[in-house]
């Protein structure tokens, strides 16, 4: 231990440090150095991401998704933006729960959908706007505050498009309409405010009537019904009695030609036969005549039941005679 | 030595830290000395130096920064009292100007607060709630309400953009000494106030009233409409079928006679012929079991009794 000579007089009790090997001591800062510069020197970009590297704080360039380098201790620093993902604003209410089925909430929004229409009546509008972000570098370092910023258009753009419209354009016709102006107008304001947001969608939930009024707005949902279900009632009974009253008329008419048709045959038979019959009559007029009379007889006779021959003599005959016989039957005088 | 080399060390290091700054992407830096600004600003990010101790830095934002408006009740010139909200994005262009006259944000807030909210006030107060409301003066579209029902909109003269171009140009001219440009203005919320709100629902309930009645009316007009024209048609219907079926039969029943005619006048003896057998004909349809017949010797039948 004592090599040179002052260093013997002066002994100085030494408090004995535990004694590392000194190659352990270099071993572990080595290690851990190491690993500080491995950590610091990989990240990894999911898949839906793009990183944005800045190097010093200056942007340098972006990486892709996948495992990537840095320079490490900071020098390079990583800001990950997903640009691929659909991202989503709800204006006038709040998804509160997406489990199984979605749950809404309306309180505390009403201040967002609640506006004025181009008539000065109010309306209250729900929307949702879908977004992506195409540019991270614009996104990042253009506008601080992007999605507070982002909702505040949104809000402006749709009011001052409603603002321009009436009530009832709102409420029923103008909807797709209106969505598809917000969507280019909120496009427009994003590239002015250099945003780096492309709106994909602008969808307008439920546009209703103030609360107050809806009862009225209703009334005349009820009433427009009302005036179909009586039209309605009055058609089908138009149809009902019309197209019968119609076939009844062409039977009447049919029905009339059926008769003018046997009336005319029934002429012409008639007159045939009588052509026919006076032609031979002409020949030989007194005989057929009788003959004619005396078949008829024959015919007629029979079937009369009470005969009265009398004398041509008789006179006032008929005061007497019983006309209403009590035996019914063939009595021949 | 060993002590020596460690406080050397921490000094340097110290002295490096006091040197050398990185200025991170949307920033920008003034350097003051002694509190008064020296050269030029930074605006470009990287690793800078500047001198340690004495010099300080002081970072502003690069970006568009954001501004809301309190929401204000306010007047138009038709005095009308609506709540407005409006908000503004501004930046920072020129950092030392920026610097000098309003410090820091904080300060440039307030400065916004009094331009932006006295510049709405006023373009507020100078024109109808329309113009606030409406930009174009498009026509509406109709919708299935009756062009009287519906209701109208308002021919405006400004509306809401050149309004609020007028608010932005006041601020710009207002603002340009501050080292700050103001992007945009807009309106974010127009809404009536409480009780302006009521008198709006009790007109919208009046209205919607108005069409109910319309469409229950018009709906008990079109169905008697309905039912008087099914009567008139049935009526057509069954007269114009009475009157074509006449019309045959008549013309049938000549052209029986007609046919008639021709056959039985021919000539006395005809006509004596025809009525001699119909009068047989009639005979023969018309005595039955029931009939009582009385004949007389005289007739043609039974003289033959006589002798």
């Amino acid at each position: 231990m004592a090599q040179s000579g002052f260093g013997e007089e002066i002994k100085i009790p030494r408090v004995q440090f535990p004694r590392f090997p000194m190659h352990v001591v270099r071993g572990v800062v080595l290690a851990v150095v190491v690993l500080l510069l491995a950590a610091s020197s990989f990240y990894t970009v999911d898949p839906e991401e793009t990183g944005v590297v800045l190097r010093l704080g200056r942007y340098v360039r972006t990486s892709d998704p996948g495992l990537h380098m840095r320079l490490p201790f900071g020098i390079e620093r990583v800001t990950k933006v997903p640009i691929q993902r659909q991202l989503k604003e709800e204006f006038g209410f709040q998804t509160t729960s997406t489990r199984a089925r979605s749950e809404f909430t309306e309180r505390g929004r009403e201040v967002e959908s609640n506006m004025l229409t181009g008539d000065l009546n109010a309306a209250v509008v729900e929307w949702v706007v879908q977004y992506r972000i195409v540019d991270p570098y614009r996104f990042l370092f253009r506008v601080r505050n992007v999605r507070e910023t982002f909702r505040s258009m949104s809000e402006a753009v749709v009011r001052k498009v409603i603002g321009d419209r009436t009530v009832n354009e709102v409420l029923t016709v103008g909807r797709q309409e209106i969505a598809d102006l917000v969507e280019q107008e909120l496009q427009a304001l994003c590239e002015q405010y250099e945003t780096g947001i492309k709106v994909d969608q602008v969808v307008l939930q439920d546009v209703n009537p103030p609360d107050a009024v809806k009862p009225s707005f209703n009334e005349v949902n009820q009433a427009q019904q009302e005036r179909e279900k009586l039209i309605n009632e009055a058609q089908s009974e138009y149809n009902k009695v019309i197209p019968r009253a119609r076939g009844e008329a062409l039977q009447a008419v049919e029905e009339a030609e059926g008769y003018a048709l046997n009336r005319v045959n029934t002429a012409r038979g008639d007159s045939a036969r009588f052509v026919a019959m006076f032609e031979e009559y002409r020949k030989a007029p007194e005989i057929t005549r009788r003959r004619i009379y005396l078949e008829t007889m024959n015919r007629i006779l029979p079937q009369v039941s009470q005969k009265v021959v009398v004398d041509s003599d008789l006179r006032n005959l008929l005061p007497l005679l019983n006309l209403k016989p009590e035996a019914k039957g063939g009595d021949k005088p | 030595m060993r002590i020596v080399f460690i406080v050397v060390a921490v000094c340097l290091l110290i002295v490096l830290r006091g040197t050398f700054y990185v200025l991170q992407e949307p920033g920008q830096v003034v350097i003051t000395q002694f509190g008064k600004p020296v050269g030029d600003p930074v605006t470009n990010p990287g690793l800078k130096a500047k001198i340690p101790f004495i010099q300080k830095l002081h970072r502003f934002d690069k970006r568009f920064l954001e501004w809301d408006g309190a929401s204000n009740e306010l007047p138009t010139k038709d005095k009308r009292f609506i709540w407005v909200d409006t908000y503004a994005r501004w930046r920072i262009t020129d950092p030392l100007l920026f610097f000098q006259r309003l410090r820091d944000e904080r300060g440039a807030q307030t400065r916004l607060d009094d331009i932006l909210d006295g510049e709405t006030r006023n373009a507020i107060a100078k024109h109808n709630l329309v113009e606030l409301i409406r930009s174009t003066n498009r026509e509406p579209t109709l919708g299935e309400l009756a062009p009287e029902d519906e209701t109208t909109l308002e021919l405006i003269q400004f509306g809401r953009d050149k309004i609020r171009q007028e608010i932005l140009a006041a601020a710009q001219t207002r603002t340009s000494d501050l080292g700050i440009e103001i992007l945009d203005v807009q309106f974010k919320r127009i809404n009536y106030v409480e009780e302006v709100q009521q008198k709006v629902y009790e007109r919208m309930t009046a209205e919607r009233r108005r069409i109910a009645d319309r469409f229950r009316s018009e709906g008990e007009g079109e169905s008697s409409r309905i039912r008087g024209e099914k009567e008139r048609e049935l009526k057509r219907i069954q007269s114009e079928a009475y009157r074509k079926a006449r019309t045959i039969i008549g013309r049938a029943d000549a052209r029986a006679t007609s046919i008639h005619a021709a056959a039985y006048n021919r000539s006395a003896d005809s006509r004596e012929f025809y009525q001699f057998l119909k009068t047989m004909e009639i005979y023969e349809q018309t005595l039955d079991s029931e009939t009582t017949l009385i004949l007389t010797t005289d007739g043609e039948f039974y003289k033959y009794l006589i002798k």
